[in-house]
């Protein structure tokens, strides 16, 4: 498919990109991977008039500790973030999720931080612009309805980053920056749950840096995909256990990830925050697999996701 | 609209050319460059039949635009026979027939390429997991793997 016209500029600093995106009024995109952006432009549901390419700043490709933190620079691949030894070592549940992120080509080119940034998906959403315009205008694309539950008054649409609600279980905040300067959020208020804004981001902010609390802890990914390899998540569940304390976190599944805290780890906490994971669970059809059953297997994969974190001894 | 002055090797030349900034690096490979090997098939990234090394990491080429590789080492398909010696791979997969309709071969290959030149001798768990990244509509995977295999053992 071939893209519509837009301009390449390159950016050497945040402050340079920053300039940049203001120059184009708010018509430009940030450009890391592309793996996200490009097919969103190709389809036509993105329409910069420029991307700004934040490849060149060096600031954003670094890992590093200190203070009790691990920073993360946001465009270090997924790749390269899976083989730190520190990912593996302290943050299992972050590992697992790296691994099962699409494939080992597209790890290599796609970055932490375009992955957390991505767009929510929807069957009814990620299509061509001629198709679209045959079925009709939904809520996220600026129309009155939504074409997958009829007569819904908000969108359904998936936030299938794989890693956000592993990072989320391991209480990572996110460094942004922008026009207006520089702030860090928790990464589970990054989330608006509009399907036309699903981040909470301001005019021209990227993000520069994931904080994670450097503290060891056992955990595990559980992911439902149809294919072993490059599909998003159906359902996602992440789990992070610190001592007694646990975090649950369920992506896949609607425009916000779920966040269930557990205070004490145990069979009888399990299974209480397996039910209500389920039962808040609102699935709808516009992914691969019945809603039925996606929302079946977030119990099953939050009991399943607890058992290897904690079986493992990890 | 403007176009932009891009300089980088491909295979054994040095190139130079005025690309549109929207040009993406497969539609440079196939149509400034003759270099047809990688092919378009999902034009979405999901396919892997587009794969070329850039840098020596393996990249879907339709989600790659000109202007990013300026600077940039680029290995095709193309590339890959060295005097009038094919490349292990290529050899082996067409010992092994790793190739049924050919359209995911030259993709299939740059990704297993770019595996071995990280990795010498990877085990057949790590060969499946990369060559997982491409898809081969004719399912014809088992020979593939088989070939990659070969050609592990004989670099």
């Amino acid at each position: 498919m071939v893209l519509p016209e837009f301009e390449y500029k390159k950016a050497n600093s945040i402050a340079e990109a920053v300039a940049l995106y203001k120059g184009y009024k708010g018509k430009a995109k940030y450009l890391a991977g592309g793996t996200d952006l490009v097919p969103l432009v190709k389809l036509r549901l993105s329409a910069p008039k420029a991307v700004i390419d934040l490849k060149g700043i060096k600031e954003l490709k670094t890992i590093s500790r200190g203070d009790g933190w691990l920073s993360i620079g946001a465009n270090v691949t997924l790749f390269d973030l899976k083989n730190d030894p520190a990912i593996k070592g302290y943050f299992p549940a972050l590992y697992e999720s790296l691994d099962a992120t699409s494939c080992e080509t597209l790890q290599m080119r796609g970055t932490i931080g375009g992955n957390i940034l991505q767009d929510t998906r929807c069957l009814e959403y990620n299509q061509s612009l001629q198709w679209r315009t045959a079925r009709g205008f939904c809520f996220k694309m600026g129309g009155k309805t939504c074409n997958v539950v009829q007569g819904a008054k908000a969108c359904f649409a998936n936030y299938c980053s794989d890693n956000a609600p592993a990072l989320i279980t391991l209480s990572a905040q996110a460094k942004l920056a922008g026009p207006k300067g520089a702030r860090t959020v928790k990464l589970e208020n990054l989330f608006t749950g509009d399907g036309k804004k699903p981040l909470a981001l301001e005019e021209g902010e990227m993000l520069v840096q994931i904080q994670i609390p450097l503290k060891k802890t056992k955990g595990a990914y559980e992911k439902l995909r149809i294919r072993d390899s490059m599909d998003y998540p159906l359902v996602g569940v992440a789990v992070s256990v610190a001592g007694t304390k646990a975090r649950a976190c369920i992506g896949g599944v609607g425009l916000v990830p779920r966040v269930y805290d557990l205070k004490n780890v145990n069979d009888a906490a399990v299974r209480e925050a397996a039910e209500k994971a389920y039962a808040e669970a609102k699935p709808v059809a516009n992914a691969t697999l019945t809603p039925a059953y996606r929302k079946k297997m977030v119990g099953v994969l939050l009991k399943r996701a607890f058992n290897k974190a904690l079986q493992e001894g990890k | 609209m403007k176009t932009m002055k891009v300089t980088f090797q491909v295979n054994s030349d040095k190139v130079t050319l005025q690309v549109k900034p929207y040009e993406t690096l497969l539609e440079t490979l196939r149509e400034r460059l003759a270099l047809t090997g990688a092919k378009e098939a999902c034009g979405m990234g999901s396919c892997g039949a587009c794969t070329v090394v850039v840098d020596g990491i393996p990249m879907r080429s339709c989600l790659v635009l000109t202007p990013e590789v300026n600077g940039a080492v680029i290995t095709t398909v193309e590339g890959l026979k060295q005097d009038d010696r094919l490349h292990p791979l290529q050899e082996a997969f067409m010992e092994k027939g790793a190739v049924q309709c050919g359209f995911c071969t030259s993709g299939m290959i740059m990704t297993a390429k770019a595996l071995l030149d990280r990795n010498k001798k990877p085990t057949k768990k790590e060969i499946i997991t990369t060559i997982s990244s491409n898809i081969c509509r004719c399912t014809g995977y088992k020979k593939i793997v088989e070939a990659v295999e070969a050609a592990a053992k004989r670099t």
